[in-house]
Formats: structure tokens, sequence, C-alpha cells
């Protein structure tokens, strides 16, 4: 089977090569037949590297212990969920996952376009063939998963050679999370790929007018969603995993992920610009360059080495392909744009500073400043060892003292974008529309500051948190209140309607509001409370309003771990309210020792308490509970985001009736479609 | 090896301490303050807040207080170390300088605002500033070419028909 797998990514490999030249030619040619020839061969590389990790799972799954990469990631007695975790927790089977996951993007963008934009569309298939021939020569001829165990003798006759059973997989990657987070992620960062390749292919092939803005969008909105759910489920990850408390450390694995997150939410705000007004055409393309090479730089920091991460790999060579990569990137992006920079000239010009572009503007602005920072911390104590020889570390309060500021601010132009007409806002306007917002954000301040809510910035973040949410209410009040009185509906009916009609602008609100509430959850951290204690059967430790009776201690053990269980009463006002059991866990096979903590969420407050293990000098257990205030809004917040992404990718209701029109031409059909002016249609469609 | 609580050590020490110094009545006073709760309670979030500007040294590259790795084999000595030091009394800068001589500079969670390493903390914020300069000077080029554009007019086209014609992009563009 190892051979089977290895040969399809070979043939993957071969296609990608066969996609790209042909690609080229068909361009250069312009013989159509050559470039529907290398749409194909790039649309059979999925099926390849299907099949090669098909057999990689088919191999974990069936204790094949001869490969290598399954020896050093599975054993027998691992669950079956994680046995299929299993294919990404090790440098090469990640890289696997990585080309199995961009192939099937450049599968269903060459796919669906197969019928589209002619002209567009093989300059796509050559850029995206070009990044697989990237990835597939690792998978082949630098980390291929499909190495097996065996010696080769004096005559140079290799024979196999299989362990009785493996070492296992990572106790920290033993997580149903765990299971789902790598591939987000990895669905973020490949799928930067797609709005890349057509950004690239327009300047290159200098692709008139917003058409390829229009095409990635959704594209740049599906990636940016992944990307948002894998660092929040790496987050919550860090937080039930990793027993600290805490869910986001700066550490410069997760910076590393949140750096193409922000480049990516400044394209999906500035592309506004360029539909709208035919501005900032630059500046998306290299906003769009930029986010696929930090998708690139955040690969080779993650599994070079360069920097110290628990969440990296293994250190190893890889490195440097990635930052040669990265040079060919930078060359060919440089190269485009030079040769084609008159293409990406602005149609209008901005015409007050007091509108929604400049509110653009300042957005991307801030949004760069962060990444900027995030990039500078993380870079540092390499940056500093270089000059100085000396290493230094800059840590979580580093970030937290430059990013913070940066993020309120961003969160204040959250709620005053959307307030501001484009081209110019009147001053009348400014006043009516702020007003009450920004009274109801004080008073909220106000209320918070005497209930004790008294942290600086934590404070700051509610005011401009209650400030938002109501410029976001206020939004669709107005545009439902209009609805409503003309249909003659009521108020919740009409705000229905009125999402419906514009999925993008009011799913784009409700994105603001998941974002909202993540800072708010955030906003909580500095009232975190912890205390830690050796405990014997009968002890109480006690926290805000909780007290915690320790009532048990015993060992519960399966194939996989033997664990030390606390068995825990909690009391609330002298009331017991739940039964809690952290664990301290011995992983058999890695004879790695872990927690895993229980976790009790309420919605303003989560009791979370940690089995330290026992104390080396008393032998008896410890015990660590925290009590994480709002720490729940963070991950609702990522669930409205979620939901906010998927209304703004659906097609806006008076696009739906038009389309219908269109392909049912009655009477009524052609007056809908009258009704509506062919640009919006137009463009809504292409939306 | 596990992470003992600080209160519990400083307590063992509030124990010896007091006996050394209960045949000195004028100190009685000042001994029954410096071990009541409040001043524990300060003693505890002084030591808090300095392990928080300290990382543990065992490459998890968490704070010092946060660090919950199950085995680190350096926290529970360095939490031990900073608390008796805050016990003490020595002084903040001290304790760091400290930390620093005995595990190196990357025993600090920042970068010292002082040599090379101060351009970490300028970075950040001359880096935006630049950027909104930038900015500013584009969009003063966008209005400077956009003056002239408007002042002249496009030929042909009347006022009334070019306020018809931003109205119908207006409403367009707000649906």
């Amino acid at each position: 089977m190892d051979v089977l797998g290895a040969f399809a990514l070979l043939l993957a490999f071969l296609a990608a090569v066969y996609a790209f030249v042909a690609g080229i030619a068909g361009i250069v040619t312009k013989r159509p037949l050559l470039t529907r020839s290398a749409r194909n061969a790039g649309m059979a590389v999925f099926f390849l590297v299907l099949v090669a990790v098909g057999t990689l799972e088919f191999l974990f799954f069936t204790d094949n212990f001869s490969l290598a990469y399954v020896a050093e990631h599975s054993n027998r007695a691992l669950p079956g969920f994680y046995k299929f975790a299993a294919l990404w927790s090790g440098q090469e089977g990640s890289l696997l996952w990585w080309s199995f996951l961009l192939s099937t993007y450049v599968f269903f963008v060459l796919f669906l376009n197969r019928k589209k934009h002619p002209e567009l569309m093989p300059w796509v298939g050559v850029i995206t063939a070009g990044v697989q021939i990237f990835f597939l020569t690792l998978n082949n001829f630098v980390s291929n998963p499909f190495h097996i165990l065996g010696s080769m003798n004096a005559a140079g006759v290799m024979h196999v050679a299989a362990v009785a059973d493996g070492r296992g997989l990572n106790p920290l990657l033993q997580y149903y999370e765990m299971v789902i987070h790598p591939p987000m992620l990895y669905l973020g960062y490949t799928g930067f790929t797609i709005p890349f390749a057509f950004a690239l292919a327009a300047l290159l092939g200098r692709y008139p007018g917003e058409k390829w803005i229009h095409i990635t969008r959704r594209w740049t909105m599906i990636a940016w969603c992944f990307q948002s759910v894998g660092i929040l489920l790496g987050a919550h990850w860090a937080y039930a995993v990793l027993g600290w408390g805490g869910y986001w450390a700066w550490d410069p694995v997760e910076n590393a992920s949140l750096l193409p997150w922000i480049t990516g939410t400044a394209f999906l705000h500035s592309v506004m610009m360029q539909e709208k007004r035919g501005m900032m055409k630059v500046w998306n393309v290299w906003l769009v360059f930029v986010t696929f090479m930090l998708c690139i730089l955040g690969t080779f920091l993650t599994r070079s080495g360069v920097i110290s991460s628990v969440h990296a790999f293994a250190q190893s060579s890889i490195g440097n392909w990635f930052l040669v990569f990265l040079g060919i990137i930078l060359a060919v992006c440089i190269f485009a744009y030079s040769k084609n920079r008159d293409y990406l000239r602005s149609d209008n010009q901005l015409d007050s500073l007091v509108s929604r572009e400049s509110s653009f503007l300042f957005n991307n602005l801030v949004l760069l400043a962060a990444c900027f920072a995030v990039l500078w911390g993380t870079l540092f104590p390499v940056i500093s060892e270089w000059f100085t020889g000396n290493k230094i570390s800059v840590g979580p309060p580093f970030f937290n003292k430059v990013n913070v500021p940066i993020a309120l601010f961003l969160l204040l132009l959250t709620g005053v974008g959307p307030l501001l007409a484009w081209r110019k806002t009147s001053t009348d306007a400014l006043r009516r529309n702020f007003a009450l917002p920004l009274a109801g954000g004080i008073l909220a301040g106000i209320v918070a500051a005497v209930f004790g809510f008294r942290d600086f910035y934590s404070l700051i973040c509610l005011i401009l948190g209650v400030f938002v949410t109501l410029t976001i209410g206020s939004e669709f009040y107005r545009g439902a209140r209009v609805i409503a009185s003309r249909d003659g509906t009521n108020l919740l009916t009409a705000v229905g309607e009125l999402t419906m009609r514009n999925t993008r602008r009011y799913g784009g609100y409700i994105i603001h509001f998941g974002m909202v509430l993540v800072f708010i959850g955030i906003a909580g951290q500095p009232f975190k409370q912890d205390i830690q204690k050796e405990m014997s059967i009968g002890d109480r430790i006690n926290i805000g309003p909780y007290s915690i009776l320790c009532q048990n201690f015993d060992q519960v053990s399966n194939g996989n771990y033997q664990a030390d269980r606390a068995t825990l009463e909690v009391f609330e006002d002298g009331k017991s309210v739940m039964m809690l059991y952290p664990e301290h866990r011995l992983y058999l096979a890695s004879q790695v020792t872990e927690t895993m903590v229980a976790i009790e969420s309420a919605p303003l407050r989560d009791l979370y308490v940690v089995f330290a293990g026992k104390s080396p000098e008393t032998g008896r257990p410890v015990i660590h509970a925290y009590l994480n205030p709002l720490v729940k809004f963070i991950w609702f917040g990522g669930i409205v985001v979620v939901l906010g992404t998927a209304l703004a990718l659906m097609p806006n209701k008076r696009l739906a009736l038009a389309l219908r029109a269109v392909e049912q031409p009655t009477w009524q059909g052609q007056e809908v479609a009258r009704a509506i002016s062919p640009v919006s249609t137009k463009a809504s469609r292409d939306d | 090896m596990i992470r003992s609580h600080p209160q519990s050590n400083r307590q063992l020490r509030a124990g010896d301490a007091c006996s050394a110094r209960l045949l000195l009545v004028p100190l009685l006073f000042a001994a029954f303050l410096s071990f009541s709760p409040s001043a524990l309670a300060q003693q505890t979030a002084r030591a808090k807040e300095l392990g928080g500007k300290l990382l543990c040294v065992c490459g998890c590259s968490q704070i010092l207080t946060a660090c919950n790795h199950v085995g680190c084999p350096y926290s529970h000595a360095m939490l031990k170390e900073l608390d008796e030091r805050v016990a003490r009394g020595e002084s903040d800068s001290l304790i760091l300088q400290s930390f620093v001589q005995e595990y190196g500079p990357t025993v600090l969670a920042e970068p010292p605002a002082r040599g090379f390493d101060w351009i970490a903390w300028i970075m950040p914020i001359i880096a935006p500033l630049i950027a909104l300069f930038v900015v500013w000077q584009v969009v003063r080029r966008w209005r400077a070419r956009a003056i002239p554009a408007v002042a002249g007019g496009a030929p042909g086209v009347s006022p009334e028909l070019l306020s018809r014609a931003r109205n119908a992009i207006d409403k367009d563009l707000d649906a």
C-alpha cells in the first residue's frame, strides 16, 4: 500500500509540472487545447493526492508500523479518530495534508470556472500549479511520509522491518479539537492561495476591470472564515489542554496564524473601495500578495526552528525550502507589479476625509500596524541576536502593551466606519448617527465601573463594544423601519428581509458583532482569579462564589493511558452545583504526562480546575483552580463570526429573484428583471 | 516537579520569623502588621506582578506565573526564589536583575527599553507613523488631482446631469 501512496504522490507532482508547463505553453501559443489539457492535469492532482492521503490513512488504521511515519505517530491502542488525525501530527504528514487541501481548492476553482473567464483562468491554473509543484516537491523529495522502516544488507537488498507497536501520538494532540483544528487552519492557509492566484493572474494578464476582485471575494471570505475558526479552535485547545488557564500566549506559532488573518481582514475591507469606487487597486493587489507570503512565512517559522515554540515541528532544514520559495514569490510579485503597474491606476479620488473611504483607509492602516507589531515582536529575538549576539525574549507583556491599544482603536473604527457615507458625510449626519451609540457606550462604561469593572483597557473595551453594538443595531433598525413602513410588515420580518436583500453588508455587521463579543471576552482577562493548593480528601478551596470540596482521588486507565483522577464537588452559596473530574494522565506509549482540565462553563465565568500532579515534598495531590470571567464570549463570538460569514456568502434575495426571472422568462419574470438595473444585477451576480 | 503554592511557603516563613521576634515587644506590633492578611495579600500581588515580568526558562514561552507544565524543572524553583526575594523586601529592579544574572536575559518577558533592544519598543510606534505619513501624502495627491478635474468639469456634462448621476450611484451603492 505504501508503494501506491508514494506512486500517487509522484504522479501528482508530474501532473502539477505538466499543468504548469502546458499552461504557460497554452497562454503563449494561444492554443485552447493545451490550456484545457493543463486544466485537466491541474484537476487530476487532486485525485492523485487524495489517493496518497487515503493510502496513508489506511496504513494508520491498519497499524502498519513498517512505515516510519505511522510508527512515529500512532500506536495500536490509539482511538480511531486520533489515528485519523495522526496524519497531520508530524512534519511529513502535515505537508501532505497541506498539498491535499490545496489541491482540493484548486480542483474546485478550476472545475467551477471551467467555462468562465477564458483569459484569466489559464493564468490562474499556471500559478496554482506553481504553488502545488513546490509543496509536492517537499512531499516527494524532502519530507516524504511513505518512508519504510528497514535496512539494506551487504548485497544491497532492502529488508522491511516493522516495530511491534508505534510510539503513539503526542498526548497534547489527543484532544477531540485536534481532529478539526489543524484542518481548519490549513484550509485558511491554503485558501489564501486562490485570491493570490487570481490577483497575480489579473496583473500578469492585464485582465480588465474588477472582475478578479468579484471572483476572489468569496474565496477570500471562505479562507478567512476557516482561518478564524482555526485560530479560535487553537485558542480553545490551548485553554482546554495546556492547563495554564489562558488561551493565547503570543507564541510564535500562534502569531504566525494571526498574521495572514490580519492582512486578509484588511483585504476584505479595502476590496470594497475597489468595487465601489475603483480605488486602492495597488494596495489590494499587494495585500493579497502579502497575505499569501505571510502564510508561507508562518509555515517557515513553524517548521524551520528559527524561533522556538512549543507548537513548532521538529527543527529541520526544510525551512530553507520555504525561504527560497518565499524569495521566488516576492520576485514574481515585484516583476508583475513593475511590469503592469499602470493597469492599477485608480478610477476615483478621495472626496473627503470624513467618509467611508477614509475609514477603510484608517482601518487598513491600523490592521497593518497590528500585523507589523505582531511580526516585529515575533522576529525581534532573531533580529536582536543577529545584531548584538545576545538572546532575548519577547513575551506576552510586550505583545499586550503594543497590541491592546491598536486593537481598541480598531474596535472604535468598527463602530465608526458603517456610520460614514461613501464619498462624504455631513456634520449633521455625524451628530445624528453617533449620538445614541456614543451615549450608550459611555453609560455602559459608567455602570460597569460602578459594579467594579475598573481595569482601564477592559473598561474602554466595554465602552467601545457597546458603542459598536449600538451602531450595528441602529443600522439594522433604520433599514428595517423603512421596509416595515413600506410593506406593512412587522420590524422582525423587515430585519430578515433587509438582511437577505444585502447579505454581504448585513453579514458583515454580524461578523463585526461577533468580533465585539470576542473583544468583550478578552476584556475579562484582567479579572481572572486563581488559587493552588495541596489537597486531601475533605479539604476545600474557595474561589469567587465557589467552594470546591475534594471528595476522592482514584485511578482510571485504558490501553492508551493511566490517570490519577480527582473527584471534586463544587458548591455555590452552600448548594452543591456540580461535580468535576480533573485528571493527570500518563500516556503509556510515549511515557509523557499531561493534564486533562475540568471546565464548568457558565455564560459569565468559567470554573477551570487542573489536577497539577502530586507535590514532590508531601506527595499530596495539587489542585489549581481558576475563575476565568467572560471566556465563553470568545467562543460564542467565534460562532457568530462564522454565521455572519455564511450569511455574507449567500446571494442577495434580489439577485436570486433576478436569476430565476432570467432562467424562466415569463411575463412576471421579465418585469422583475426589468425592475433591476443591468449594472447592479451583473455586479451582484459577480459577488 | 509540581509547583507548590507561594502562600504556603510564606506562611511557614511567617511562623519562623514570628517566634524569633516574640521577645522584642516594640517589634511585636510591626511583626503583627507584616504578617497580617492585608500585608500578605500585598506580597502575593507583588510576587504575581513580578512573576508576570519573567518567563519560565523551560522553553514553554509562558510567563513564569502561567507555566503549569507537568514536570517543569524550572518554574517551581523560580517561583520559590521569587517568593523569597519578595519576602525579603528586595526592590523590583534588584529581583529582576538577580534573575537575569542567574538565568540570562531571556528570562525577562519583554525586551529592556535600552540599548539596541529599545528598537523593539520604538518600531511599533514609528512604523505606523511612517505609514500614516505615506497615506496622508497619497490622499493629498489624490485630492490635488481631484480638484482640477472637478474645476474643469467634463465636457458636455451639465451640473444637473452630474448631480443626477451621482444620486443614482449613491442609491446603487447604498442598496
